[in-house]
Formats: C-alpha cells, sequence, structure tokens
C-alpha cells in the first residue's frame, strides 16, 4: 500500500477521518520508513512550537494591551488571561513546556502504534535507543524498560537520591484504579512521562519532553509534581482518581509492588 | 454596545500572547510583530461589527492579523524597503548553548519561506490551526493550504536538516506557488 506523503502530512496535522488514520497507522506499523516520514512532519509541528512557544511567557508590552482596552474606558479589573491553548492544571510550572515531540505525546493519542512512537524516539535520540533505552515496545504497548522500569518499580518520591537517572514525580491510583507514576529522566533526552502499573509492566501513557534544567540549577530541590511539560500535567489531570498518594500510600503501594487490592 | 466592546477589548487582552507569537511567524522580528498587531488590535476595535457569533475571535483576529502584515508588506515594498527579518541566527532558543553554529535556526528557516508558506506554518504549525480554520483565514481553499504547506514543511526540514530521507524532500517540490489548485 502506497501512501502519498500528503496523506501522512495530514495524519500528523491530525486531519483525517478515523478510517484513513487507521490506515495510516497500519502502514506506519508495517513500515518503518512511513513511520520514520511520519514522525519527522511531527517531529518538525514540535520543532516550529518550541522555536516560538517562548513568545507566550514573554510579559505582553503594555502598550498593546492599553490599545485593546482603549475603548472600554473605565479600567478593566480583569488581568491577562493564560493563552488559550495552554493548559493550566495544577502541576503546570511556568518554566517549562513540551519540545520537539509532538503531538503523539498526548493522551488522545493513545490509539496510536507504539512502534511508530518508539520510531520517533529512536529517530530523535539515536538508534541505541532500541536496544538499551529506557522505553520498548511488546504487543503494540510502549513499556517501561532498564533504568526507568526499576525506578518506576522502587523509588519512593520521598527518598531519590540526587545522583538518580530518574526523577519520580507524583503517585497516584487512576480513574481505572490502577497506580500510576511521572517521571523526568535526567538524561540528555529529557523526557518526562506517565507510565501506569499493567500487571507486572509499567505502560506509558503520555511522553513529552521537557526543558533542560539550566546548569547550576538545582532540579533534585523542586518540589515532586513541579516541572512537568503541560501535556504530561493534562494527562495527569484527566487520569487521577482524586488526589496523589501521600509518601505514606505510595511506600504501601510499593510494598504491593503496585498491585492492586479489590 | 459598550459592554460588547469591552468584552472584545479583554477578549483581545487574553489573546494577545498568540497573536504576538503569530506575528513573530511572520515577520521574524519582535519589533515589527508587536507593530503588527498594534495595528490588527486598532483595525479589530473599529470594526468589531464584523465579527460573527459562528466563529471564533482568535480565527477574526488572526485574519485581520494576517491582512495587515500584507498590507504592511505591500506599503514596505512599494518605499523600496525589503522586508527582512532580523538577523537570522538571532533568536535561536537554546540555553545550552549547545547549538551548532551551522545548524539554522527555527526562525531563521521560517523566515527564508516565501510569505504564503511562512502564514500556513505559523496558523497550523505553530498555532495549531486546522486546515480549515487556516483556510478561512487565508481566504484560500483547503487544497491550497495543504498544498502550501506541503512546500513550507519540505522546505523548512531540508533546511533544518531533519529530512526524513535526504535528498527526497530537496526535489520534491517546487518552491513556487504555481500549482496552487485554486
Amino acid at each position: 500500500m502506497t501512501i502519498s506523503d500528503d496523506v501522512l502530512m495530514a495524519y500528523a496535522d491530525g486531519e483525517l477521518d478515523l478510517r484513513t488514520r487507521a490506515q495510516v497507522e497500519d502502514a506506519i506499523a508495517a513500515d518503518p520508513q512511513i513511520a520514520r516520514r511520519v514522525a519527522a512532519h511531527q517531529a518538525l509541528r514540535g520543532t516550529l512550537r518550541a522555536g516560538f512557544d517562548k513568545v507566550l511567557d514573554e510579559p505582553v508590552p503594555d502598550r498593546l494591551i492599553a490599545a485593546a482596552r482603549a475603548t472600554s474606558g473605565a479600567p478593566s479589573q480583569s488581568r491577562v488571561e493564560p493563552p488559550q491553548d495552554r493548559v493550566v492544571v495544577p502541576l503546570r510550572p511556568r518554566r517549562t513546556r513540551t519540545l520537539a515531540l509532538p503531538r503523539w505525546a498526548l493522551p488522545q493519542w493513545g490509539a496510536i502504534a507504539a512502534s511508530f512512537v518508539l520510531g520517533a524516539l529512536v529517530w530523535h535520540f539515536g538508534t541505541d535507543w532500541y536496544s538499551s533505552g529506557p522505553v520498548t515496545e511488546r504487543n503494540g504497548q510502549l513499556l517501561a524498560a532498564g533504568t526507568l522500569d526499576k525506578a518506576l518499580s522502587n523509588q519512593l518520591a520521598s527518598e531519590q537520591p540526587t545522583q538518580t537517572p530518574v526523577r519520580i514525580g507524583v503517585s497516584f491510583r487512576s480513574k481505572g484504579g490502577d497506580y500510576c507514576r511521572t517521571f523526568q529522566l535526567r538524561d540528555n533526552t529529557s523526557l518526562a512521562g506517565l507510565a501506569c502499573r499493567d500487571q507486572d509492566k509499567w505502560r506509558l501513557e503520555a511522553l513529552a519532553r521537557s526543558e533542560a534544567s539550566p546548569a547550576g540549577s538545582h532540579p533534585e530541590f523542586r518540589p515532586a509534581g513541579s516541572a512537568l511539560p503541560a501535556s504530561i500535567a493534562q494527562a495527569v489531570d484527566q487520569a487521577i482518581d482524586g488526589e496523589p498518594l501521600d509518601a505514606a500510600a505510595e511506600a504501601n503501594a510499593r510494598t504491593n509492588q503496585w498491585r492492586v487490592s479489590h | 454596545m459598550k459592554a460588547l466592546s469591552e468584552d472584545l477589548g479583554e477578549q483581545i487582552v487574553g489573546l494577545l500572547p498568540r497573536l504576538r507569537r503569530f506575528a513573530r511567524t511572520l515577520t521574524g522580528n519582535v519589533h515589527d510583530a508587536d507593530d503588527l498587531v498594534h495595528i490588527a488590535i486598532e483595525r479589530a476595535l473599529s470594526r468589531s461589527e464584523q465579527l460573527r457569533a459562528d466563529s471564533p475571535v482568535s480565527s477574526w483576529l488572526f485574519g485581520i492579523l494576517r491582512n495587515a502584515w500584507i498590507d504592511e508588506a505591500r506599503a514596505r515594498n512599494r518605499r523600496n524597503r525589503v522586508f527582512a527579518p532580523e538577523e537570522l541566527g538571532e533568536s535561536v532558543a537554546d540555553p545550552s548553548g549547545h547549538q551548532h553554529a551551522d545548524v539554522i535556526s527555527v526562525q531563521g528557516a521560517l523566515a527564508r519561506l516565501p510569505d504564503e508558506q511562512r502564514e500556513v506554518v505559523g496558523l497550523v504549525l505553530v498555532e495549531g490551526l486546522s486546515y480549515k480554520e487556516a483556510a478561512a483565514i487565508m481566504n484560500v481553499p483547503v487544497g491550497t493550504v495543504t498544498s502550501r504547506l506541503a512546500r513550507g514543511r519540505d522546505a523548512l526540514q531540508v533546511m533544518l536538516g531533519t529530512s526524513p530521507d535526504g535528498t527526497h524532500a530537496a526535489h520534491g517540490r517546487p518552491g513556487t506557488d504555481a500549482q496552487d489548485p485554486r
């Protein structure tokens, strides 16, 4: 099956109907070349966003605000609203944003072929991701592997080594009842994500790239849950049932190997 | 009526960060971009009766801003001035300083696109609008959006060195708008 680049582009832009989308996803799963082309389209979206999102964080010049309010006469009590496309959730910090890794990072792309996502990661970070990366794929699902798998299983948010390669954020029960945890990789990928326990594995629900920590800062002093990319915070917001686990509940869950008692 | 225009003013204030971003993708530098936003605000407030209830305020404002940019670019051309971006590499956003000198910045690459490709890239890839919304703002058919977007994408991939398969994209499409299915 041949698929034109325009269709792949439309797929990357979320413009296809369900049926065509499914065809593209089949093709992505079957053909690494197609997966690479789609990944490149999506990566470009992410790169462009990353290149211009910083404008959103700049203070808006007073003269523009004054111009917009010029007809209203009386001083307004309302403040500058956040721009529409940035989701404000409790976990969203000011200084992070999703970078470079594009829309498959968002939860609504949950049905996307895992092999394709892995392909996009490899596209970004190099081929050693296939063999020894923190993410692997099995039966069409993206799973934590290696150091990430270990950290998700063993590391408590309250007791993290300062030099840990994986930083655990919040742990919580999902609406489906499973345990889920957010994490950030402290390597050059700056990946952050949300993983949920699925039998004896950690299934990745969302992945995004966070802005690298400025040199000389002390990221380990950030409170748990901060510095998450907005898309991950949004995924947490959608998945969480109630409040995050406190330290005791988290330790208890680890003792039970993150199994859910029904 | 006063209440309505107050409301519009506040909606514009809320959208200013996005308007500034879109203007930045069009003009490539902060001063021209903010001047453009300023012009667009004034036009919007003076034409609030054109605002339709069935289309988002943001699309309406993006359209006004885009048209103001075209007018401005024409005026500049008449004065024989080049509507050029600032130093192309100037706004590379890489606090770690790891950017190689020979890698063109996203902003620099975008600035080198033809205007009609740059605006569609700004609307769809940066602002996240649908092809249909972008087509309405640019007042062209959706097919024109997709063809311009495809060419813009190819050119950007080549400039940024991220083509999925090297030579393919570099020669795949012409750089002009000649084939627009208008």
